[in-house]
């Protein structure tokens, strides 16, 4: 890896710290991170080495990877660090970066997921299981994926057939207007 | 029955499994508290707490919603219990992240257009039983004693880390489960993975994840000898319950290909320890049975893993 001007992105690092609320320059590669995380085997970057490549300026290799994706928030990372570094809320930043940029992923299907969950708190209020289920295999083109998990859940009562929406759910919608005009005018990341 | 002691009354915010997937916690949690005469009276209107997603990909939307709940929640008389693991921990993250930030809170009180009225003490119902109710008195109550039940006790992430935002336990060692069980009177065993990921959410997008961290949880509580693990978060039951049958046949047939590999093929489909069924018992279920309520009332039939046959081989049904 050659280091440069060029090929640092040292006001990515800034934006992650500021999400954050965490320094990123704190941590000496201790590697306790990494070695509590019960994630890392499925990432191609441990949770160290993420904080070492922002160090450097190479954020876009993190985000071009599926680790953020496969972090599972279990806060492990941020428990153990002696230096305070709290892994997870950069994790939870480089997620919304990558969100906002709708950037390169090799992680499609947890963002999938999260897209599809966030949708039906705003129509919903409340999770509809079922729906987010079938949503979900549908929109992944796995029709096949737990198939038989439903009637049995739906038999065991676990899963509701219907669902009806939150009487006062016009609130929830205002939440999602007020955010998204607060992001147009700038006041918030 | 009298009151055993006044006053002890909470507002409750039940969350989205406690609705569906997980309805027997709610079922158990409800007949518990009303056995040991504590008053619960849910949130009205309450919403989705955002859960793992909406913290994922967006925290200003995760802190609105957690505060319009905690806003929802302040109108109900009594301190607010949370059953849920997750709920319990983005509500107490947003009390945390805004109690010192005044830029975030402003933010928050735009998004839900008012006051952020999220001062209210909110509390899990592991320590509403055993501080709140308290140990000596729970111990009293018990009515038919869990004898003999070895109890693996399973906290998994999000009682007890990051350690200043739940402000459960000691978030490497803890002990409040293990402490309300010798008050049931059954015995907790010690084990390995009480405090590891069992790949929460990932259940939905990604099923591989939990299937292999599962596993190792379901694996170490039958090497130290439990007879069935209690949980306190709807989403690790989803997991350890839901998943196990999944988990088994994956388990028997990778052993069995591994056994074939060194023995041959004639011992591929004998002579392997077959994959013991574990129940998974919330702890409200396992208190509730102690504390004499019947077991029809604690959705025993709800669950994937039948815990009757144990509880019958221990004399608790």
């Amino acid at each position: 890896m050659h280091l440069s001007n060029e090929t640092m992105n040292v006001s990515f690092v800034k934006k992650v710290e500021a999400l954050s609320g965490s320094s990123v320059r704190r941590c000496f590669q201790c590697g306790k991170c990494s070695a509590g995380c019960p994630m890392s085997s499925f990432m191609e970057h441990p949770p160290n080495r993420v904080v070492r490549l922002l160090q450097l300026g190479q954020g876009q290799r993190v985000l071009a990877g599926r680790s953020i994706w496969y972090c599972a928030s279990c806060e492990t990372c941020t428990t153990r660090c002696p230096n305070k570094v709290d892994l997870a809320a950069i994790m939870d930043a480089l997620r919304k970066l990558s969100w906002d940029a709708d950037g390169p992923s090799k992680e499609s299907y947890v963002q999938l997921a999260n897209r599809l969950f966030i949708e039906n708190i705003r129509t919903y209020g409340r999770q509809y299981e079922l729906r987010l289920g079938a949503a979900f295999n549908m929109k992944s083109g796995q029709f096949l994926k737990d198939l038989m998990l439903g009637p049995k859940l739906l038999s065991k009562g676990k899963l509701k057939m219907f669902h009806s929406k939150n009487r006062n759910i016009s609130e929830i919608e205002g939440i999602f207007k007020r955010i998204e005009e607060m992001r147009k005018k700038g006041e918030a990341l | 029955m009298t009151p055993i002691r006044k006053g002890l009354n909470y507002s409750f915010y039940p969350g989205c499994s406690l609705h569906a997937s997980g309805k027997e916690y709610d079922i158990s949690t409800r007949a518990l508290f009303k056995a040991l005469n504590i008053g619960l009276k849910e949130v009205p209107d309450w919403f989705c707490c955002g859960a793992t997603p909406a913290h994922n990909v967006d925290e200003l939307l995760s802190l609105s919603l957690c505060a319009k709940n905690l806003s929802l929640a302040d109108a109900v008389e009594g301190d607010l219990a949370v059953a849920c693991a997750a709920c319990f921990s983005r509500l107490k993250v947003t009390q945390h992240h805004l109690k010192d930030d005044a830029v975030k809170r402003k933010q928050v009180e735009t998004a839900i257009d008012g006051p952020a009225a999220i001062g209210k003490p909110v509390k899990h119902i592991l320590e509403i039983l055993a501080r709140e109710f308290g140990l000596a008195k729970l111990e009293e109550q018990v009515k038919k004693p869990l004898m003999g039940l070895k109890v693996a006790c399973y906290y998994g992430c999000l009682l007890t880390r990051p350690p200043e935002v739940p402000e459960l336990d000691d978030c490497e060692d803890p002990s409040i489960m293990e402490d309300l069980l010798r008050a049931m009177g059954a015995e907790p065993v010690k084990w390995s993975h009480r405090m590891e990921c069992c790949g929460a959410n990932f259940t939905l997008s990604r099923p591989a994840v939990v299937l292999k961290l599962s596993r190792a949880i379901l694996e170490s509580a039958q090497r130290a000898g439990a007879d069935c693990i209690m949980v306190a978060c709807p989403l690790c039951h989803g997991n350890l319950d839901i998943r196990q049958k999944d988990i088994q046949e994956k388990q028997s047939s990778q052993d069995a290909t591994l056994l074939g590999n060194i023995f041959g093929s004639e011992l591929q489909h004998g002579g392997t320890a077959q994959p013991r069924d574990l129940p998974i018992f919330y702890v409200t279920q396992l208190a509730a049975l102690a504390m004499g309520v019947s077991s029809d009332k604690l959705g025993f039939e709800s669950v994937i893993i039948d815990p009757k046959p144990l509880l019958k081989e221990k004399q608790l049904l």
